[in-house]
């Protein structure tokens, strides 16, 4: 059925130019010059180009088709003379156009969903034929049927389906990896996949514990300092951070800070007080922190209670005054007295 | 030792391992111990560091490359093997492991010249065939296949062409072959599983993945892979909860697959952060371009994703249906020929194929094929083998009934049309016209009518009409018949409609008199005809 569509049905459109055509002899010239002589043999083939027809229907394999169909569209109405003589093409066409009538009937019933037959439920004047009425009105009756209604072609539209998105999966290992430098095999890929673990080392934490570790201070200055983009997005990379960080100062001994002037060694600041200002001390307040004063006044008013020596930097004075806090806090005698 | 190797560091934080290792021993910790755990970073680290103290590991910079080359930082490595390349003393197997790195930043060229200048071992071979396939170079391939022993990795090496080629089953026969000689070969499991997810087996898949997962849970190519199978079994949301997982148990200097997962979350979370995330993947992972193309279909941006995907050439079922359902969306949008021709043979090609022509999508593509031949016939058989799996969807609807509405069956049509939700395609003119010929032939002009009085004046409201028109009266529901007759007339002076609304309104006038009509009709059809600019008949 395919088949017979094509051969037959494009006839009638390489016959149309072929009428209109009326300066046979002028195009005949063109032509044998600009058209090359395997045209004329495929005439047969290069008459199925045709436009109208309905998308690309009948055509489900046909290499020709796609051959012949831009060039020729153009070239048509010239290529196409050589060859035969007027009278034989005209008796082919007459031949044709019977064929084609033929087929363009099929061809309709195979395109478009009303066939020939009217489809179920169609008007049909036979079912009012017994009305009982007058002659005049089965005369106005007749106009229903001296009309007749256009059969309109609707356009189709595929939908195409869009597919799914498709998740990435990845390659399976190739075993073009390098070796161990040592030439101990490293079952990479057999026993577990060739991949890193999760659990990677922070390198900046990493090389500061090293440097660290080995005392090798200075040796490897702090390569890259990384940052976190969008902390409030990612507050786990932070905590990690400030986590592995804390903890690696956990592991280190305090750093030792050197004072511009001389000052006193903890140990003697943490000497007893004499005794009369021990008992003094326990009858008077110690000045709180909300005294009238200015800072630096505050700051040197502690300082001296507590013997530590203010010189021109304060700084230096109040690390002083806190590491020998912290000497007290950390104390097992003194914390162990608190408590009792 | 090996064994050890196995053996999982379940949720030990690297940094509190750190500590651990401070309290047991002081002493620094052995490059050996990170290489067992796999973590590179923390080697590479020690490596560096050592490097920079001036206390070296032999072979340092073949370790950092070694380091580097499993870590997945291949430019680094590459800048390791190239400096060590410059040395006089530089062993010869460097040019080899230089050619590995370079295969794996996708400079192929690069790779075989680098591969070209070591000596020939095992490692060579299966480079060069690698790099053979990259280059389609079938004959060479078949070479170096040949140079191939029947030992284990290259053995592998083979398997994982096969999967490259699609030949999935082949590659699952060599894995199960080498599984049988060695039980403890775990991380074939899942190499098995990715063939039996490309084979859309996912429950097998996840089967065979469960026995890593269980002595590994940690893998992020097993936990990804699990992901893709929970998004094919059960949908977006229970991947990414996989995906998240892996995110929460991974440290945060990890960066290994970090695209993959990137990439991945954006396919689970339908196409989320697609337009940031995927055009910087394209050409990397190769999924990105086609999800890209697929995010631009989905946003009906037909002429980007034409953009996207002309120049490839497909080789994948995959991207043989997208370039066939890109190319039918442009051809129907820009009314070229050429395009759904090339549709037409791609849907074909996939459909009619072996591995194809009872999947789904093949069903769809052959679907498609027919529907763009307007071989309304074939596309039923076709739809309805799939129907099942898609009561819901707009687009398998409106195919499915443009198709019995082509043949005829407008009961069914129009129960089909009307389970369409999208207003886009419920206001396109392909949709509203073949609804109200089924209306029509259900005899149900009304509706029809009802439908062209929704509509804004326009060319296809007039198309719309003489449809109705035109059906009406064929169906014999002069009334609307008439109507339409009358508001053609009225819109289209010009042009003779005369006749058709002359029998029309004759035709109402039958009914009555047969009783199909009310009398009130009359009463309406009257002025019909008086408004007409022709005389009576």
């Amino acid at each position: 059925m395919e088949r017979t569509d094509r051969r037959t049905d494009p006839r009638r459109l390489d016959n149309q130019p072929y009428d209109e055509s009326l300066e046979v002899v002028d195009s005949e010239e063109v032509a044998s010059v600009s058209s090359p002589t395997p045209r004329g043999q495929r005439q047969s083939f290069s008459r199925r180009s045709r436009e109208g027809r309905g998308l690309m229907s009948a055509n489900s394999s046909s290499d020709e088709f796609e051959e012949d169909q831009k060039p020729q569209r153009t070239k048509e109405p010239i290529g196409r003379q050589p060859g035969a003589s007027p009278n034989e093409e005209e008796e082919e066409e007459e031949e044709d156009e019977e064929e084609e009538d033929d087929d363009s009937d099929e061809d309709d019933t195979d395109d478009d969903d009303e066939p020939g037959q009217a489809p179920e439920g169609a008007y049909d004047p036979a079912d009012y034929a017994n009305l009982p009425v007058s002659t005049e009105v089965k005369e106005l009756f007749q106009y229903i049927t001296r009309y007749t209604p256009q059969s309109i072609e609707l356009d189709h539209s595929l939908k195409p389906f869009i597919p799914d998105f498709i998740p990435a999966v990845g390659d399976i290992d190739a075993f073009l990896k390098v070796p161990r430098p040592d030439g101990v095999t490293d079952a990479l890929g057999l026993l577990a996949l060739d991949e890193p673990s999760v659990k990677q080392s922070d390198p900046t934490v990493l090389s500061l514990w090293l440097s660290e570790e080995t005392k090798q201070h200075g040796a490897t200055e702090l390569k890259k300092v990384t940052s976190v983009a969008s902390p409030q997005s990612i507050p786990r990379a932070v905590d990690s951070w400030v986590e592995s960080i804390s903890a690696l100062h956990r592991s280190k001994p305090a750093a030792s800070v050197h004072y511009g002037r001389a000052m006193p060694d903890i140990d003697s600041l943490m000497q007893e007080w004499p005794g009369e200002l021990e008992e003094l001390l326990g009858r008077l307040q110690l000045p709180p922190a909300r005294l009238n004063c200015s800072l630096m006044q505050y700051v040197d008013l502690v300082c001296a209670l507590l013997d530590v020596p203010v010189h021109s930097n304060r700084i230096q004075s109040l690390h002083l005054l806190f590491n020998l806090y912290l000497e007290f806090r950390d104390s097992q005698h003194f914390t162990r007295r608190t408590q009792t | 030792m090996i064994l050890s190797r196995v053996k999982p560091a379940v949720g030990v934080e690297t940094q509190v391992s750190i500590s651990e290792k401070k309290k047991n021993q002081t002493k620094v910790p052995r490059l050996e111990e990170y290489l067992q755990q796999r973590d590179y970073l923390g080697a590479l680290t020690l490596l560096e560091f050592q490097r920079n103290v001036g206390e070296k590991e032999e072979h340092a910079d073949l370790w950092i490359g070694y380091c580097s080359f499993h870590l997945g930082d291949y430019k680094k490595a590459m800048e390791e093997y190239k400096s060590l390349t410059m040395k006089p003393d530089c062993p010869v197997d460097v040019w080899v492991y230089l050619a590995c790195v370079l295969f794996f930043l996708g400079l192929y060229k690069d790779a075989e010249e680098a591969a070209s200048k070591a000596p020939t071992s095992p490692l060579q071979n299966r480079l060069l065939f690698h790099l053979a396939h990259k280059f389609n170079d079938e004959k060479r391939l078949m070479g170096f296949h040949q140079n191939l022993e029947d030992v284990t990795e290259d053995q592998l090496s083979l398997a994982s062409i096969h999967y490259m080629r699609s030949h999935y089953q082949e590659a699952i026969d060599i894995y199960k072959r080498l599984l049988l000689q060695n039980r403890d070969f775990l991380a074939l499991k899942v190499y098995v599983a990715l063939c039996y997810y490309k084979l859309d087996y996912y429950d097998v898949s996840q089967e065979v993945l469960a026995v890593y997962l269980q002595s590994i849970p940690d893998s992020t190519i097993a936990l990804n892979l699990k992901a893709c199978n929970h998004f094919r079994l059960y949908n977006g949301k229970a991947a990414e909860a996989e995906l998240k997982n892996l995110i929460d148990i991974s440290s945060c200097s990890f960066e290994f697959a970090k695209e993959l997962i990137r990439h991945n979350l954006v396919v689970f979370r339908g196409g989320e952060g697609a337009l940031q995330v995927l055009p910087p993947l394209i050409d990397v992972i190769p999924e990105a371009r086609l999800n890209l193309v697929i995010y631009y279909l989905r946003q009906d941006d037909v002429q980007e994703a034409f953009n996207l995907i002309q120049d490839l050439v497909p080789t994948t079922p995959q991207e043989y249906i997208l370039k066939g359902v890109v190319n039918a969306a442009l051809g129907q949008e820009i009314g070229s020929r050429d395009h759904l021709k090339i549709a037409q043979q791609f849907f074909q090609l996939v459909g009619g194929s072996a591995s194809e022509c009872d999947t789904i999508p093949g069903r769809q593509c052959m679907a498609s094929c027919f529907f763009l031949l307007r071989q309304f016939e074939d596309v039923l058989i076709y739809l309805n083998s799939v129907k099942g799996y898609f009561y819901n969807d707009d687009t398998f609807n409106f195919n499915y009934a443009q198709a019995k509405a082509a043949l005829g069956n407008y009961k069914e049509a129009e129960e089909v049309f009307l389970l369409i939700q999208s207003e886009k395609i419920k206001n396109d003119y392909v949709y509203l016209s073949w609804l109200a010929r089924c209306y029509v032939m259900n005899q149900k002009g009304r509706l029809a009518w009802e439908l062209y009085l929704k509509m804004g004046t326009s060319s296809d409201s007039f198309s719309l009409l003489q449809l109705i028109a035109n059906d009406c009266y064929k169906m014999g529901q002069f009334y609307y018949a008439a109507k339409a007759f009358d508001a053609l007339e009225k819109l289209d002076p010009e042009s003779n409609y005369w006749e058709g609304k002359r029998g029309a309104c004759v035709g109402i006038f039958q009914l009555i008199l047969a009783n199909k009509e009310s009398k009130e009709t009359l009463k309406e059809v009257l002025p019909l005809l008086r408004n007409s600019g022709k005389p009576p008949g």
